[in-house]
């Protein structure tokens, strides 16, 4: 049996539904985000653990020329590690049909009669690799993918020079490879980098490593610190070419995956605390102004004995009410989202199986959060309600103590309408209400600037990794360093027109007790191609001594300029040099070292030597170019500005998109939602005092007039307020996505700042057009007869 | 029932210190149906409000029974109304989301041992617009739904502020008729404020307000049915 108290609550609640509604879904709105994202994050971060512990990922990691496999056992007993996996890892070029460009990747060997100890493969398609078979491969799925690879095509494969066709076995997949990119690339490039599998047997007679491997991974004993193991590690494999074993912590699939949950965290809760602001700054406006107009109710309901706490609940369900309907909005929506956003990720990272995973903590917390924001929203309204003395509510409120407004006291109201005057006297009347007023609309502008922003921003870390930073066309690197007399060679390719040569050098950088693993990269003096560029778009000069890095690394390593860095060569005879500090730069992916060619040289003391070179190539001429390079033995990748950034615009830039679109529809069902609230409620308030105008002879032009005022006044004040609020939101939370991967910069656009202008303006006409209609159907007489 | 001494009523200080009651003695006894004449501004209101424990006094004596009003918390009160007192007022004050039944029903609910809301519409002559809206009701309707909410939990003290101010005489008279009813039927002590002096002749006692105090008191050998008067 419902009581008379909830009927009331459900009719009123009906007649106020527009506004009730728009609470919700603004609500709505933030409570689906926030689901969304930390559902993301709990998809992300358990399936990743699922498949690590299903398919033995190893948490030690190192690359060494070459041990025979006795070191590999000897690693097995130093204490601390659990389980060792020995294989051969080698750079191979590829030839694949309908490519111009050579691809490049991976080989990984396999045990050829027993499983794999660590890092286990999952078979998507096809069939394993047959023991003691030949010429077969298997491929990881994300470039067979963008190559349209199945299983019993074939593919040509450059191994250690030879030239060999291999029939795909199988399309795999590999926790060492959730995130498949050509190490030390920001960006994928699936097409022309991928990973392969082959039978040991077959990679060691191809690569000269029988009974040997070069590269070994371990996991360790339960409780065992890595750091010692690591040392011991770094000991044992030293005089075999080790360069330096690492975590998972410096995993380059790893830190992706992470990366991105660290995205997502920012994302799910920085967007859903200025939606849930918006909703508790909405719920609060409806409350307040609800509850006067209901002084006389609630009066009643005190003289005929109702307690003050009954009544305060009674209007406390109001928001319980539109919080149940925000949920159950922000759940299903969040569900529906996710299960969306969840598919894009396929995009990016290969996991056997990933799904939606409905994070329920996060529908728990939302509710709390959704149920917190609103009651904070309502709470003052209510308390007043219940401290209203019931003589006193039976009066209508008193009547406000107008005074000349601002305009007239300054003596230019007669500059002034009539209708303008009403509005701005009805503004300063009550600030507390303009002011809650203002925040609504200004909040609601802001957040229509965040999603935009990050478009913005996305578009500008393109153009300046693109065009500022990459000024060449085309990049190639060498399997082994040589003498600069090759790139005279190459400058005689077809279409070539100007050629750079470089040097990359994998070291261990370090600063007191953190260090990262990176290449090093030497370019020539005066460079027109790869520039470093600092703030401000100024190119860094290579200085002739002394080391560049990127300022994230600096950040990450503690160092600044004037600092003397550990740099660990891991090649060759593995010395440790100490390098100042001379600058930094302003990069905005990944993370960099950069020093001038010959002063590398000279550090490395192994003679005159590049390591790869770029290009800038006649557009007319890159076929036969790329189709040159395909028969260059040598040649161990290339990299094509062109088809990095179209590739880049499919599936990054468009993910980015699809959040995008929905952050932008999210704000502007927002922005929609506090006008059309405020429209609403100022109309319901002043029903009466709209009604004698009308009756003492104001046309509806007039009386809507009057109210339309108030609105565009409120309006005009609270939109560059939200431009400025929705500046530094963006700000922060761009801010906050700094991570060693991507480094966005915050970028606020005026074609932004108009499209948010627009928004609110086209939402207060549609507001305005509502309110105008309903000025039309006034009860003249039934508002002026008595109060209800 | 109510015993009233010196009782003042002060709103505002200094300058705009306004005296709505200036020192009231009045004693008002059970089942009496009392009309309270006066002025706009007499202070009728305000001692209406002070013994429906709506608002407490500035200073003097006001008993309801055992009850100091004038020393209740705001739990004692809320109880006092709830239990004791019905209210009708001038603009009815029914709540427009809610049907007469539920109107009345809102008040059963809360109270001790309420009438059925049925009954209590079919005692001002409601029974058959039961499901009506206030806003489908007439002025007359409303009032007596009013009538029926306040009395449906059989209150001790009815108190009634210009019960027919907004009605025309004829419906005056009928809603007049309702309340006669209530006070004749069941006995409760019925206090009528009213600036309409054709009223006193329905009443037990008369009671003349001005300027804050009781300016004179008459007593009526016997009561003349509502249904006779005319304004």
């Amino acid at each position: 049996m419902i009581s008379q108290l909830d009927r009331k609550l459900l009719r009123d609640l009906s007649r106020m539904k527009g506004q009730a509604i728009a609470v919700a879904v603004v609500m709505g709105c933030g409570l689906a985000m926030m689901i969304m994202a930390r559902s993301l994050i709990h998809s992300l971060e358990d399936t990743r653990r699922e498949y690590y512990e299903a398919h033995r990922f190893a948490e030690l990691f190192a690359h060494l020329k070459r041990a025979p496999i006795s070191v590999a056992d000897r690693a097995a007993t130093i204490p601390g590690i659990a389980a060792v996996q020995a294989d051969i890892s080698a750079q191979v070029t590829l030839d694949i049909a309908g490519l111009d460009e050579p691809a490049s990747g991976l080989v990984r060997s396999l045990p050829d009669y027993s499983t794999p100890v660590l890092n286990r493969l999952f078979l998507r398609r096809g069939r394993w690799l047959q023991p003691g078979s030949r010429g077969q491969v298997l491929v990881g799925e994300a470039f067979a993918d963008a190559n349209q690879l199945q299983p019993g095509d074939s593919v040509v494969m450059l191994l250690n020079g030879r030239r060999q066709e291999l029939r795909i076995a199988g399309i795999v997949l590999s926790p060492e490879f959730v995130f498949e990119s050509r190490p030390g690339a920001a960006l994928p490039d699936n097409r022309t980098y991928g990973i392969f599998w082959m039978t040991e047997e077959e990679v060691a007679a191809a690569f000269d490593l029988d009974g040997a491997f070069n590269h070994l991974t371990a996991t360790l004993a339960p409780g065992a610190a890595a750091r010692p193991v690591m040392a011991a590690l770094d000991a044992l494999l030293a005089p075999y070419g080790g360069r330096g074993c690492y975590s998972r912590a410096d995993h380059p699939s790893h830190i992706r995956v992470s990366d991105e949950i660290r995205i997502l965290q920012v994302l799910s809760i920085g967007f859903p605390v200025v939606f849930l602001s918006v909703a508790a700054f909405m719920t609060h406006a409806v409350l307040s102004r609800l509850l006067n107009l209901q002084r006389e109710q609630i009066a009643i309901l005190k003289a005929f004995g109702f307690a003050s706490g009954q009544i305060g609940l009674h209007y406390l369900k109001f928001s319980v009410a539109m919080v149940a309907g925000g949920a159950l909005l922000g759940t299903f929506g969040g569900i529906g989202l996710g299960h969306r956003l969840v598919g894009m990720y396929h995009l990016f990272f290969r996991f056997p199986d990933l799904h939606f995973r409905l994070d329920y903590l996060a529908v728990g917390i939302a509710l709390v959060v959704g149920a917190l924001a609103a009651t904070a929203g309502v709470f003052g309204a209510v308390r007043r309600a219940m401290n209203l003395p019931p003589a006193e509510a039976m009066r209508p409120e008193p009547p406000a103590s107008f005074r000349p407004a601002v305009v007239e006291r300054l003596g230019i109201a007669s500059l002034f309408s009539h209708s303008f005057r009403i509005a701005v006297r009805n503004i300063e009347r009550r600030p507390a209400q303009a002011f809650f007023t203002i925040a609504g609309l200004a909040l609601a502008t802001a957040l229509l600037i965040i999603p935009n922003c990050f478009r913005d921003s996305v578009e500008e870390l393109l153009g300046f990794q693109w065009d500022v930073v990459q000024r060449q066309d085309i990049n190639l690197g060498l399997f082994d360093p040589a003498h600069p007399s090759v790139v005279a060679e190459l400058q005689h390719l077809p279409g070539v027109q100007s050629v750079e040569p470089f040097r990359s050098v994998p070291i261990r950088i370090r600063s007191g007790h953190r260090s990262r693993q990176l290449g090093l990269m030497g370019l020539p003096a005066g460079a027109g191609h790869s520039r470093v560029i600092e703030a401000g778009y100024h190119e860094i000069a290579m200085p002739t001594a002394g080391i560049v890095v990127s300022r994230k690394l600096a950040e990450v390593l503690g160092a600044r300029p004037g600092d003397t860095l550990s740099v660990e060569v891991l090649e060759g005879e593995q010395r440790t040099h100490g390098l100042r500090l001379v600058g930094l730069a302003d990069d905005l992916t990944g993370i960099s070292a950069y020093m001038e060619l010959h002063a590398l040289n000279r550090l490395l003391q192994d003679g005159d030597r590049v390591s790869g070179a770029s290009f800038t190539v006649d557009a007319n001429r890159r076929r036969d170019f790329l189709h040159a390079l395909k028969d260059i033995p040598k040649i161990s990748w290339v990299g094509i500005k062109e088809s990095l950034r179209e590739n880049f615009r499919k599936t990054t830039a468009a993910s980015i998109n699809l959040i995008q679109s929905i952050y932008l529809t999210f704000a502007t069902i927002v922005a929609f939602g506090v006008i059309y609230n405020n429209a609403r409620i100022s109309l319901a308030e002043r029903a009466r005092e709209l009604a004698t105008l009308r009756v003492i002879g104001f046309t509806q032009r007039e009386v809507g007039g009057v109210l339309l005022t108030e609105l565009i006044l409120l309006a005009v004040l609270a939109v560059p307020i939200g431009l400025l609020l929705g500046t530094g939101f963006a700000r922060g939370i761009i801010e906050m996505v700094n991570t060693e991967t991507v480094r966005l910069p915050a970028r606020i656009t005026a074609h932004n700042y108009a499209f948010a202008v627009l928004t609110v303006t086209t939402a207060s006409a549609l507001s305005a057009m509502v309110v105008l209609r309903r000025v039309r159907r006034l009860n003249l007489v039934g508002a002026l007869k008595a109060p209800e | 029932m109510f015993h009233v001494r010196g009782l003042t009523k002060t709103y505002g200080v200094g300058e705009a210190e306004v005296h709505a009651l200036a020192g009231v003695d009045l004693d008002l006894n059970a089942g009496e149906l009392i009309v309270l004449l006066g002025p706009s501004g007499s202070g009728k209101t305000t001692l209406l409000n002070n013994l429906g424990g709506l608002d407490v006094p500035t200073q003097g004596e006001l008993r309801y029974r055992d009850l100091d009003l004038t020393q209740a918390t705001p739990d004692e009160l809320t109880r006092y109304r709830r239990d004791s007192v019905g209210f009708i007022f001038q603009f009815y004050n029914l709540i427009p989301s809610l049907t007469a039944r539920e109107n009345v029903g809102l008040i059963t609910e809360i109270a001790r041992d309420p009438m059925d809301p049925r009954s209590a519409l079919e005692l001002v002559n409601l029974g058959a617009r039961l499901d009506h809206f206030p806003a489908q009701l007439s002025g007359g309707e409303q009032q007596r739904v009013a009538i029926a909410r306040a009395i449906a939990k059989r209150p001790e003290v009815l108190l009634c502020d210009e019960p027919t101010g907004a009605l025309d005489v004829r419906t005056g008279i009928v809603v007049l008729d309702a309340i006669e009813r209530v006070n004749r039927e069941l006995g409760t002590l019925t206090v009528i404020i009213t600036h309409n002096a054709v009223m006193a002749d329905m009443a037990d006692r008369v009671i003349h307000f001005l300027d804050g105090r009781v300016h004179r008191e008459s007593r009526n050998s016997n009561r003349v049915p509502p249904s006779t008067l005319r304004w």
